[in-house]
């Protein structure tokens, strides 16, 4: 892999992990949880026409759930 | 010229370099910055004088900005400036949205517009009670009662208000219904009178860049204000009048790296008076943020086609949904943050 291509990836890398944490942010600034969230990520799935593999995208965001409640308990808990 | 002193200076060193270049009749500004002292030393520097500071040891580095623009000069702080707006931050790696009627068009009206701005995640509402237009039979304003009722609804909802002050006489006015920031509107930038008088009133100011100025002129207007005691200051791109005429103005984004070269002041955009036009506003929005605006400015109306004034240019709430949406997005992949909403000031809006 050339140095520019390992640039480039890097740099999704670092933008990925900013909206991670920025979602992150969003849901801590809110008392509920979002009640629609499985219906949005099926429709995306259903919607989705890039190459990244549709049971890849749902582990990934099967992910971003499971540690976003952690992470929100952990918030409630802190108080 | 600036003397940016070695970090930890002792004071008398700086203060006894101060009286010997007001000694030699200058005029010498200094900086609110705690990391270091800095200077700023209006009028020309003798070259002995000079050769005798750059050989002062406490003197770290000497920098000759453009002109005379001292106090808005980036050497004048370590950190770009960061402007409190009625407890929203402007500038510092945070971006703002500013949303709102373009003009305040009557009580529940305006609330209504704050209900929804704020719920859509903006943080500050505007609002035009003294409106400048340009025919003088098109729509003034509710001039003082205007004010009033964008307070009202900036307190009911939450949100910091900021409004265009088109007069010095009004100061007062502004000042005694509590507006959080007072405009200074693109034909008013280079109203030397109105710019003493704002700066005065202890108060954030929005500076909007006038439709013909040059981005240094544009800072000279801002050099106004900080000479006269106000160090909260942020600019606001908003279009400038070229040959095109496909768009109300020509929205200038090469301002913005320059300015963050050249300036420690926050500065936003305004899309929606340079474009004249709804549709294209996001896009142009969008833009801002990645080209490293602190936040854009729009006008937001609940049917625009019956609005008062810039109708052609008023986004419907999910609009503005949108715009939020994306600077949230631009500002995470840009190294920075949208404004975090204030959670007591969201249960008071419900």
């Amino acid at each position: 892999m050339n140095p520019e291509t390992r640039h480039q990836l890097r740099s999704l890398d670092r933008a990925l992990l900013a909206l991670l944490d920025e979602r992150a942010r969003l849901l801590a600034s809110l008392a509920a949880e979002d009640p629609g969230r499985a219906a949005a990520v099926d429709d995306m799935l259903r919607r989705h026409e890039g190459p990244f593999p549709a049971e890849g995208i749902a582990e990934v965001f099967g992910a971003i759930d499971r540690h976003s409640a952690e992470f929100s308990s952990e918030r409630r808990d802190r108080g | 010229m600036i003397l940016r002193f070695v970090p930890g200076t002792a004071e008398d060193a700086v203060q006894a370099l101060r009286e010997r270049l007001e000694g030699a009749g200058l005029r010498v500004l200094r900086s609110p910055e705690e990391a270091r002292p800095i200077l700023a030393v209006a009028g020309k520097v003798p070259k002995e004088l000079a050769a005798e500071l750059r050989a002062q040891s406490e003197v770290a580095e000497m920098v000759q900005p453009t002109g005379e623009l001292l106090l808005v000069a980036r050497a004048m702080r370590e950190l770009p400036s960061v402007v409190d707006v009625g407890g929203v931050r402007i500038g510092g790696g945070e971006v703002v949205v500013i949303a709102g009627p373009c003009s305040v068009e009557g009580r529940e009206l305006v609330l209504e517009v704050a209900r929804k701005v704020k719920d859509c995640g903006a943080h500050i509402l505007r609002g035009g009670a003294f409106k400048p237009r340009t025919s003088p039979y098109a729509f003034q304003g509710f001039g003082v009662e205007g004010l009033r009722q964008l307070k009202d609804a900036g307190e009911a909802v939450g949100l910091p208000v900021v409004s265009e002050i088109m007069d010095a006489s009004d100061v007062p006015a502004f000042l005694e219904h509590g507006i959080d920031c007072l405009q200074i509107g693109a034909r008013n930038m280079q109203n030397f009178t109105l710019l003493k008088a704002v700066a005065r009133a202890n108060r954030p100011v929005l500076l909007k860049r006038g439709l013909a100025a040059t981005a240094e002129e544009w800072l000279y207007a801002a050099e106004y204000l900080f000479e006269g005691g106000c160090e909260q200051v942020i600019l606001c791109e908003r279009g400038i009048r070229t040959f095109e005429k496909a768009t109300r103005n020509t929205l200038d984004l090469t301002v913005l790296p320059l300015l963050r070269e050249w300036s420690h002041v926050p500065v936003i955009v305004d899309p929606a008076h340079a474009a004249g036009i709804a549709r294209i506003i996001p896009p142009l929005a969008r833009a801002s943020i990645a080209a490293g605006a602190d936040g854009v400015a729009v006008e937001v109306h609940l049917n625009p086609a019956e609005a008062r004034s810039d109708a052609a240019q008023a986004l419907l709430p999910q609009e503005l949904l949108g715009i939020v949406s994306d600077a949230r997005i631009l500002a995470a992949v840009t190294g920075r943050r949208l404004h975090p909403p204030r959670a007591d000031q969201d249960a008071r809006s419900r």
